[in-house]
């Protein structure tokens, strides 16, 4: 009561949680490293792909140093695959968040190893110049995973997909269509094919965010009924929970109110039960 | 449910049908007779908290009779529970109650009825979704890309959610606020990076 902020975060401080990702990107300048909080950025050598934090890509961008490397996900072709799936094939589920870094054992072929805790030896740079600091060694949870990176897996949404795809399209726009339109650079990509496509993106976005949207308000349906109650919300991105706290809380705490009476009432029948349960074993006994 | 809640209080005042057990000198102003006293078998409406206090009271009666017995309010009727029943979404709660769950958790607590927990509780999560639904379109938040005219109405309550939306009881109210608002700062958010 005291506090005025409701619980979780706001959607600005999400917002600024995910400037924390790695995104990919193909500097046009050279850029020494940065030591940063976080730990050191890799230096910037022009043809080499190099890893950033969102923000520090995005300000690097808006003064025309480098290009954004848009994440996989972030295709049109993959964003109708996740529509498709979670509308089609499992209606009822998010779609799956991306699976952890996986790397091929060479010790037994055809099986992959996970590449979280493994080490502080594998190094999942696509530039070998690169420290590792921010990729390699121990890889966690968002958004110290590199999820939006250019080599993310295509088909999973990451923790922060809406953030990131926002961000991306609203100051990297160009970028995001010549990397989707079919492997032209910015400059030889016609405005009018580039806008077709950022508005297809962003059409599939939109829709996307709908269909979640709509599924997390009838995802609370599991509640109606007694013994049921268990929601998933696996998959869902920090966006999204950060929307729907508020609600889904809400419904959770009714729901809880509105059986506070039958629980009580369960209680007391089973502890009765246990007794005269007890009491007629011990009648039976005493009758032998 | 805090002291100085606001909707607790409220909820306590709402009146159940009460029939008294014993004659009860100088209370006869409750049936409109301030110089009788209140005769045993009167049917008279009491707030809830009073009424539960006069159910659980020690009477000192030989018998055992408590001051009164209470039946459900009409609010929770049978035929209210059976409309429920029928389609959650249909009854407008708040003509019956503004208070609806709360008055029915106090009536949970007080009588055992087999039927009345499920019932309530499928009420309140299936209206739950569709307060959601309407909580998102308005404001125009669904209708992102599209002019105000073509989702019909931005301004305050729209087309056929309004009859829904003036249906709503106190409980149902602040669930609509919260997701509301959460919707409505997701497209402030939206709104402000193509800004900055």
């Amino acid at each position: 009561m005291a506090l005025p902020l409701p619980p979780g975060l706001t959607h600005a401080e999400v917002a600024f949680l995910a400037e924390m990702e790695l995104v990919t990107v193909i500097p046009r300048q050279r850029l020494d490293s940065i030591d940063l909080l976080g730990g050191k950025t890799p230096p910037l050598r022009p043809p080499h792909r190099a890893d950033l934090p969102l923000w520090l890509a995005l300000l690097l961008k808006k003064q025309r140093r480098a290009n954004i490397l848009p994440p996989a996900w972030l295709h049109p072709a993959s964003l109708a695959d996740i529509i498709h799936a979670e509308t089609k094939i499992n209606p009822q589920a998010f779609s799956d968040p991306p699976p952890p870094p996986s790397r091929a054992d060479p010790s037994r072929p055809g099986l992959a190893r996970r590449q979280q805790g493994a080490g502080g030896n594998i190094n999942n740079n696509n530039d070998d110049d690169d420290d590792g600091v921010y990729s390699g060694g121990l890889i966690l949870s968002a958004p110290f995973r590199p999820s939006c990176t250019a080599d993310a897996p295509a088909g999973y949404l990451p923790y922060h997909w809406l953030e990131v795809a926002e961000q991306l399209l609203a100051h990297a726009g160009d970028d995001v269509a010549a990397a989707l339109g079919g492997g032209g650079t910015a400059a030889s990509a016609s405005s009018a094919s580039s806008a077709t496509i950022l508005g297809e993106v962003r059409g599939l976005l939109r829709d996307l965010v709908e269909v979640r949207a709509a599924k997390l308000r009838s995802s609370t349906a599991a509640l109606g009924s007694f013994g049921g109650g268990i929601m998933s919300l696996r998959g869902v991105g920090a966006m999204e929970l950060a929307e729907t706290r508020g609600f889904v809380l809400g419904v959770v705490d009714g729901v809880r109110k509105l059986g506070a009476s039958v629980e009580t009432a369960r209680r007391e029948a089973e502890e009765e039960g246990m007794d005269e349960g007890g009491d007629g074993e011990s009648d039976e006994e005493m009758g032998f | 449910m805090s002291y100085y809640d606001i909707d607790a209080i409220l909820t306590d005042a709402e009146k159940i049908p009460c029939t008294f057990q014993l004659d009860v000198p100088d209370l006869g102003y409750l049936d409109n007779a301030p110089t009788q006293p209140l005769k045993a078998g009167t049917k008279v409406n009491l707030p809830l908290w009073l009424a539960e206090m006069l159910a659980i009271a020690n009477t000192g009666d030989p018998e055992g009779r408590s001051f009164v017995t209470f039946d459900l309010p009409s609010a929770l009727g049978n035929d209210v529970i059976q409309a429920l029943k029928a389609d959650p979404r249909a009854v407008p709660l708040r003509d019956q109650s503004p208070h609806f769950y709360g008055l029915a958790t106090h009536m949970m607590d007080l009588v055992s009825e087999d039927k009345l927990p499920e019932v309530v509780r499928n009420t309140f999560v299936t209206r739950a979704a569709e307060v959601a639904l309407h909580a998102r379109k308005l404001g125009g938040v669904g209708s992102r890309g599209r002019t105000a005219a073509e989702e019909g109405s931005n301004l305050g309550f729209g087309g056929a959610g309004e009859e829904f939306l003036r249906g709503l009881d106190e409980w149902e109210r602040k669930l609509f606020r919260k997701a509301h608002d959460g919707a409505k700062s997701g497209k402030e958010w939206m709104e402000n990076i193509r800004k900055h």
